[in-house]
């Protein structure tokens, strides 16, 4: 049997176990005493954006229809004796799921009882693919309602046409789901192609969480891996080129909704990197995301306080290797009015530099956040599995957030709230 | 676990121990009767009480006071159970155990919330006039804003349309036309008659000191003088009269089609458990007839999916449909319904039902917030079950009582959101 190594976090008192099977594939254990549920997730870098790339061992890229990672996704549920996955996890009590987001896919299952059951399930089918022409076909109609779905939801759509405001050509700004006419294109070879690059075990990473026996897991974890050559080189993703500026400053779409949607933001252009820089640039970026605009901000007062935002108004960073962007949204009578008075904000504090009181404060508040994630193991292990395809290690988060500074977050401030890479998207009502 | 202690006729404070989280969580629920004449004050209330308190005098002090606590949080909101429109306070801290300072938290988010509650801010013996106006405003758009998620919307608009001249048809949101005959003075009145005579739930659940928080309780309600309140009891709705049909438009790109039941079981029915299974074995979950056969075998919808309210004996199906396919939707919808009711019920779909509710009740365990909601629900349904006797009576539910229960259960409303100008 393989040997995992372990690590202790005293502040947060919990311990992860981990290691690399020779097939390639990356193995997470955390056991959290007394949990009912136990929760696993099997992953692989491999989303929306990953429409280009070489094979190792390739000569030319391969180029495949948008939204063929979310539709493999869907098409891994079948079986070769034509039944239905679920219903082998539904034989467990397993909860099963999937979701492909801009950077990866996942498969995943939470369960009370028989977790080695469902986790074997989880293992056999994310490594036995079974696509057929016909199949495809009948999940077009599936995923093309899945499509008109999103096309009624105004936050789904404030949401990208606030990405094509920020970017050029990066593929991030494209739906995740395709459109009708790209997955009509989809068949059955294409899904072997992408399946045999982006799910070989070597790309891939399994995370464990709830109340189990960490030998006995990595037991049935290792009988459920099936023979596997982990690739050589790396799979290389082609992007386009993205220059710094943005698309477009504003976009506007018209949808039935009671009154204005919207969300603005800055477009990250300090990018291209993971691991710890690219941790401790999120937490500096979440830290002045509060310390400007969060409840106590001097600005999130004026604005609810002259009607202009109600209490539907979020933030967050979204940090990623190739790109990264913060976003705020929310509901308001004048969206531009808003945003004019972001921006004169940033323009204000640009000259009078920032408050190291709010600082000292808010980092405080960045903490509780981090402690308070742990909390739910669903979350967690999205929050895990996200971040480790970013080679960052969330389970030692407190080492990197020590060593944020109010000096570093002034710089942060400078490199990524410029007016000159911000953008608006509007939804109006009809 | 749960304890529980009575602090007087109308305030009960629950403690829910669960040290495995993180976190200590903190409900406060001010139960009212859902009616016309007090709806919409009860949806405005919190929020403007949440605007300033003797403890924080304004929006920005609360929001500095919980970030100080490592960035607790506080919310407001009202929501419905059954004929009870409920005020909510809900709040969450780390753990003082976490605490890398070794600070009281829990006991400063319970003073937060106590203040807020019992101690507002007043000028010239009112509310402040401007707060009112704004979180008339917000209360207002959000009643409008229901309109925006559509899957949501066609769901409430057909129960709605099952509830008509029923006070579970007012929304807990409140209704715009009321907006004008409230003002900073009729809130602060009725507000001042709210606190002593509602019924009060407080729960906290997580790692805090009982006694600590019990005394803090005592302590801040001294001197006000309760009158004796009771919950009301709801009424479950039987049908009367044919099949209603409605059909609304929208510019929306799919329709959303909503179909209604009568259940005709109430909460605390012995047969509720068995509802429960039968509902699941319907509409609930990947291994549900809807979904095997509206989504995955005719490839009709990306959903399908069935829901029970339970105080009311209503259980709703929802689905996201072209708009040409009504006919054949609403068909396959009715065809399972009926498929449930002949016994046309698989081993598999009947145990993989059980396991399913089972899990997720497990999963309850987990969770601070589902946890005390469903003692909220005991609570308010009267059915005397704490979570583990409730798993018992799911496990005793037979194959053959899903089918029973379902033979009582009636088709009453089928509601569409169509687009403009489409044909159906």
């Amino acid at each position: 049997m393989m040997k995992l190594a372990k690590k202790e976090n005293q502040q947060t008192r919990e311990t992860l176990y981990f290691g690399t099977h020779p097939s390639g594939l990356k193995i997470y254990l955390m056991p959290r005493k007394g949990y009912s549920q136990n929760y696993a997730i099997f992953g692989t870098r491999y989303g929306s954006v990953d429409s280009e790339f070489v094979v190792p061992g390739d000569k030319t890229a391969t180029a495949v229809p948008d939204g063929i990672a979310h539709f493999l996704e869907h098409k891994m549920f079948d079986q070769p004796d034509g039944s239905n996955v679920f219903d082998a996890f539904s034989k467990y009590g397993g909860n099963a799921n999937a979701f492909t987001s801009f950077n990866m896919t996942a498969y995943l299952f939470s369960a009370t009882e028989y977790l080695h059951d469902n986790l074997r399930v989880l293992m056999d089918y994310v490594q036995k693919p079974h696509f057929t022409n016909e199949s495809v076909q009948k999940e077009q109609g599936i995923i093309g309602q899945e499509i008109r779905m999103y096309d009624d939801n105004a936050g789904w759509k404030v949401f990208f046409n606030f990405l094509g405001c920020l970017y050029q050509n990066n593929p991030v700004k494209k739906e995740i789901a395709g459109t009708i006419e790209s997955i009509s294109k989809i068949d059955a070879e294409l899904l072997y192609k992408c399946y045999n690059t982006f799910y070989n075990l070597s790309n891939m990473l399994l995370f464990v969480t709830g109340d189990f026996d960490v030998e006995e897991t990595l037991q049935v974890i290792e009988g459920s891996i099936i023979k596997n050559d982990p690739f050589e080189g790396r799979i290389e993703r082609i992007y386009p080129e993205e220059p710094e500026a943005v698309a477009k400053r504003y976009h506007e779409q018209k949808l039935s909704v009671s009154m204005p949607l919207f969300m603005c933001g800055f477009k990250d252009n300090d990018i291209g990197y993971g691991g710890e820089k690219l941790l401790k640039k999120t937490i500096e970026t979440e830290i002045l995301i509060e310390m400007l605009f969060g409840k106590s901000s001097e600005l999130y007062n004026t604005l609810y306080n002259e009607g202009l935002i109600n209490a539907n108004f979020n933030a967050e960073y979204n940090p990623q290797i190739d790109y990264g962007f913060t976003s705020f949204d929310g509901e308001s009578k004048d969206p531009k009015a808003v945003f004019d008075r972001m921006l004169e904000k940033v323009h204000t504090l640009r000259e009078k530099g920032l408050s190291r009181m709010d600082f000292e404060r808010i980092k405080k508040v960045i903490w509780g956040r981090y402690i308070r994630s742990y909390n739910d193991i669903e979350e967690y292990a999205h929050a895990f599995l996200s971040m480790q395809f970013a080679d960052i290690d969330y389970f030692s988060y407190d080492a990197v957030y020590k060593t944020v500074t109010f000096e570093d977050v002034e710089r942060r401030f400078r490199a990524h709230f410029d007016p000159e890479y911000a953008a608006l998207s509007v939804v109006n009502p009809v | 676990m749960i304890d529980s202690v009575q602090i007087n006729h109308n305030i009960t404070f629950y403690y829910i121990p669960m040290q495995k989280l993180k976190t200590t969580t903190f409900g406060l629920y001010i139960h009212r009767p859902l009616c016309e004449a007090e709806v919409t004050m009860n949806a405005v209330l919190p929020y403007v009480l949440k605007r300033g308190c003797g403890l924080c005098r304004d929006a920005a002090e609360v929001a500095r006071y919980l970030e100080e606590l490592y960035g607790a949080k506080l919310h407001v909101g009202v929501t419905k159970k059954g004929d009870n429109q409920t005020i909510v306070f809900d709040a969450e801290t780390i753990s003082d155990c976490y605490a890398p300072a070794g600070e009281q938290l829990s006991k400063g988010v319970m003073e937060l919330l106590l203040s807020i509650l019992l101690d507002p801010v007043l000028k010239d013996g009112a509310f402040d006039g401007e707060y009112v106006a704004q979180e008339k405003a917000n209360a207002a758009d959000r009643i409008e804003s229901l309109m925006n998620d559509k899957r949501a919307y066609a769901r409430m608009r057909c129960i709605e349309e099952m509830c008509k001249g029923r006070p579970y048809e007012l929304s807990a949101l409140g209704r715009t036309e009321d907006m004008d005959g409230i003002d900073a003075k009729s809130l602060y009145e009725h507000y001042k008659k709210v606190i002593p005579s509602s019924v009060i739930d407080i729960f906290v659940c997580g790692d805090a000191d009982m006694q600590l928080i019990e005394q803090t309780i005592r302590e801040k309600i001294r001197g006000i003088s309760f009158t004796d309140a009771n919950l009301t009891k709801t009424q479950i709705l039987t049908r009367d009269g044919d099949i209603k049909k409605v059909t609304e438009r929208m510019e929306v790109t799919q329709g959303k089609l909503a179909v209604g039941f009568r259940t005709n079981v109430k909460p605390a029915d012995k047969e509720f458990w068995a509802l429960v299974v039968a509902n699941s074995v319907f509409g609930a979950g990947t291994h549900s007839k809807l979904f095997n056969n509206v989504r995955e075998k005719l490839s009709l919808a990306y959903y399908a999916s069935s829901q029970i309210e339970r105080f009311n004996g209503l259980l709703v199906v929802n689905a996201g449909i072209e708009f040409s396919n009504f006919q054949k939707a609403y068909d396959e919808i009715l065809a399972q319904f009926e498929a449930v009711k002949k016994g046309e019920v698989t081993d598999m779909e009947y145990e993989s039902s059980i396991k399913t509710i089972i899990n997720s009740l497990n999963s309850y365990d987990d969770d601070q917030r589902y946890m005390r909601n469903f003692y909220l629900d005991q609570s308010i349904a009267q059915t005397g079950c704490d979570l583990e006797e409730y798993k018992a009576r799911i496990k005793a539910v037979t194959k053959q009582d899903c089918i029973d229960v379902f033979q009582k259960v009636e088709l009453d409303t089928v509601y569409f959101l169509a687009g403009e100008g489409d044909a159906q």
